[in-house]
């Protein structure tokens, strides 16, 4: 009786598994970790592998002493942790006292997923909360950026008010605050003199790894293309239609990390695909909007509050069974 | 290429039995035959230990309008009835006959230019279900209770694996045919259409050009077959939620059984053999087997070079909506479309891992249904909330659970809800 598997239908299955899945997000973060390392050099390494390390090893040391046994984790080990790691790593400044990271992922790990039941679980993105917790306990540190190895292209920088260039400074500071920038669009997009958070400068790097992830199929490539587009149009109403903040307000900050990599968890986001439109869209706005009256970078927190939202979204957004007839049903 | 909304390109290993011509199965010394072949009410036996029974002789009669006769596979006597527990862990009774290899055949009058009323008889009384696999009587089918003006043929055959419909259309194209307009006939209906997946063009070749037959190509997705997606698929009407084919102007049958019904209406053969597909990689010679009712599992297996050590799963139906079997203690009846013996390269043996909310199963779903919710509020014991997101709308196709990341059994939590709201 034993020799043959005994299981309900169906009796195949697609390859994916969430550990595959996982595996293939961390192979899309590789060349956006790879160019802030060329772009911040050695520091930029060690804070992602601490912080990488950090998150996984908090999961095993967490469920040990929740009792499960060390080789059930090696066999259960679904990759989320890295994921998270990699994330917590790519948004701190290379150079940050390595505490910084190795915190931020504990807190991700532990207070975040895995008191919340562990993997699919978590209310919020572990890695957003990991930031913010950073952010919030380590404003100082966190938001000095050491700059770029790799100066602009057409020697361009950002200047303050007096007109002294500003090392490290986030083009972003330029858009929203007093500073001035001269560098261009294409800097901007090859992270090339540009300051910042390791995984965020080089969007190019970061639009390839979504490309990866579209072709693997993991990622919609909707909704990436739909958060930031609404930000940037938003940004331009706000800006009084001035089409020229487009494409720098999209390739400044956190906006495409956070597009790409953190918005579009699978678990923090609504679950049909009206939901998600309502998130993306209402993400976008709150993003420009947020960014235009507080001066500051604010994807990180527009990430945490939607994150918060969508159980209420899915609770209310659901589909219609095929089929569906209105209320007075004909009689079969 | 027309289509439904939903579903998934899974791998459809036809290619093993694709090109097998049907064989016929050889006698074998015993047959064990079931009495609950479809659904309804088992039939009522009507032979008893020592009878002499002929091939197509009436062995046991439907009890009632929703259950249908059952004939006898082959001449012999009759051993006794038993009460067997087969390898689905289905408890039932069956009639044992032992061959005597005298061929003595019986058949019922051959009709010739049939009305639909006589047509409609003889699906009645040549004991004709649905052979697609859910074994309804056809002959409740071929008289609904509201007026229909389509016959839609299921030649989809979207299981992975399957190929006997897919073979009977090439050899048997026109007896195929044949059948369809006689229960086109029995219907009355104006419009006929043939639905089959783009992955049979051979068939598809052979079926055009019938005068008055609509031969649809349809794309190759799962659940393409499901009943209400071929509907969909074919005329573009939707099935209302609870509701029937009839509420649309629509009947579908399989291809098995309107050969069966041909078979039955000129021939006079009633129905107790059908083709089956013996397939999967842990079958040595995979093949497509005119197969009689009764005939034990491993008989047939043995027929087509045993099983391999690889083996790991063996099914009886296809691999997306078939049941796994124990062992080989399984007796053919006329529902049976395949068995499949599959080893641990096709069979997934993956343990399920936690949700991670990804919405592939809700993308998936033919229904439109949440089939993550469904399977989360069954694992907690709230059958209401499951309910609330489909899962009595669930045709249990398993595309959701095919797609899933995570491996979530989310059928089985469908089976677990329906079966506890029908208990209450």
């Amino acid at each position: 009786m034993e020799k043959y598997v005994f299981s309900a239908s169906p009796h195949i299955k697609s390859p994916r598994t969430t550990r595959g899945i996982m595996i293939d997000v961390c192979i899309a973060m590789l060349p956006a970790c790879i160019m802030g390392c060329i772009l911040f050099g050695w520091q930029a390494l060690i804070t992602l592998v601490v912080a990488t390390l950090a998150a996984v090893l908090s999961e095993i040391v967490y469920r040990l002493c929740a009792g499960v046994k060390f080789q059930t984790i090696l066999k259960e080990f679904d990759f989320t942790s890295v994921v998270t790691g990699m994330l917590v790593g790519m948004n701190m400044p290379a150079g940050i006292a390595v505490y910084v990271p190795i915190l931020a992922s504990i807190f991700a790990i532990v207070v975040v997923k895995m008191l919340f039941g562990g993997t699919g679980k978590n209310l919020v993105n572990p890695a957003i909360a990991g930031r913010i917790f950073a952010f919030m306990s380590f404003a100082m540190a966190m938001t000095t950026y050491p700059a770029a190895l790799i100066g602009s292209l057409n020697g361009g920088a950002i200047t303050d008010a007096s007109g002294a260039v500003v090392s490290g400074a986030t083009p972003l500071s330029a858009l929203l605050g007093s500073n001035s920038s001269t560098l261009s669009n294409l800097d901007l997009f090859l992270g090339t003199g540009v300051g910042g958070v390791i995984g965020e400068t080089c969007k190019a790097a970061l639009i390839l790894g979504g490309i990866y992830l579209v072709i693997r199929k993991v990622l919609n490539f909707r909704w990436p293309i739909v958060y930031v587009a609404v930000t940037g149009l938003v940004t331009v109403a706000l800006n009084g239609f001035d089409f020229n903040v487009f494409l720098p307000s999209i390739l400044s900050g956190g906006l495409i990390l956070g597009a790409v990599f953190m918005a579009t968890d699978f678990v923090t986001t609504p679950n049909t695909k009206l939901g998600n439109y309502i998130y993306f869209v209402v993400l976008g706005a709150l993003t420009a909007v947020l960014r235009h009256f507080t001066g500051g970078e604010v994807v990180s927190f527009a990430i945490l509050f939607m994150n918060l939202l969508v159980s209420i979204i899915d609770k209310y957004v659901y589909p219609r069974p095929f089929g569906f007839v209105k209320a007075k049903k004909e009689a079969k | 290429m027309k289509t439904f909304k939903g579903g998934v390109h899974a791998p459809d290993n036809k290619a093993l039995t694709a090109q097998c011509p049907i064989e016929q199965m050889p006698l074998v010394p015993d047959y064990y035959v079931a009495l609950a072949q479809h659904i309804g009410k088992p039939a009522e036996a009507i032979v008893a230990a020592g009878d002499k029974v002929a091939e197509g002789q009436l062995i046991a009669k439907a009890a009632g309008k929703v259950s249908a006769n059952i004939f006898s596979p082959v001449s012999g006597e009759v051993v006794g009835i038993e009460q067997i527990v087969n390898s689905k862990g289905a408890k039932g009774d069956y009639i044992h006959i032992k061959t005597d290899g005298e061929q003595r055949v019986v058949t019922l009058p051959i009709l010739e230019n049939p009305t639909p009323s006589q047509i409609i008889e003889r699906i009645e009384e040549a004991g004709i279900v649905g052979l697609g696999g859910a074994g309804f009587p056809t002959a409740v089918k071929a008289t609904p209770a509201q007026p229909v003006d389509t016959l839609i043929i299921n030649a989809a055959e979207c299981e992975p694996y399957l190929n006997c419909d897919n073979r009977l259309m090439i050899e048997r194209t026109e007896q195929v045919i044949a059948g369809t307009r006689l229960l086109a006939k029995a219907l009355g209906v104006t419009d006929v259409v043939i639905g089959l997946e783009a992955n049979k063009m051979e068939a598809y070749e052979k079926l055009v050009g019938h005068e008055g037959i609509r031969v649809e190509l349809l794309k190759k997705k799962y659940p393409q077959g499901a009943e209400k997606s071929l509907i969909y698929a074919c005329t573009k009407r939707k099935v209302p939620v609870g509701g029937l084919p009839a509420n649309v102007g629509c009947v579908v049958n399989n291809v098995g059984t309107v050969y069966a019904i041909w078979d039955a209406v000129v021939n006079g053969k009633p129905l107790y053999q059908r083709c089956v597909t013996i397939s999967g990689r842990g079958i040595a010679e995979p093949k497509n087997l005119d197969i009689r009712v009764g005939t034990p599992l491993a008989s047939v297996i043995e027929f087509c070079g045993g099983l391999s050590d690889e083996t790991i799963k063996l099914i009886s139906g296809g691999p997306m909506m078939g049941f796994a079997l124990t062992g080989t203690d399984l007796y053919t009846t006329k529902t049976d479309s395949g068995f499949l013996a599959l080893t641990a390269k096709e069979a997934s043996t993956l343990m399920p891992t936690p949700c991670i909310n990804c919405g592939r199963c809700a993308t998936v779903c033919p229904m439109k249904l949440m089939p993550m919710y469904i399977d989360f509020y069954t694992t907690v014991g709230d059958y209401e909330s499951a309910v609330k997101y489909g899962a009595m709308n669930c045709i249990e196709c398993g595309t959701c659970a095919y797609v899933c990341p995570a491996k979530r059994p989310i059928v089985q939590s469908v089976r677990l809800t329906k079966s506890k709201m029908r208990r209450k």
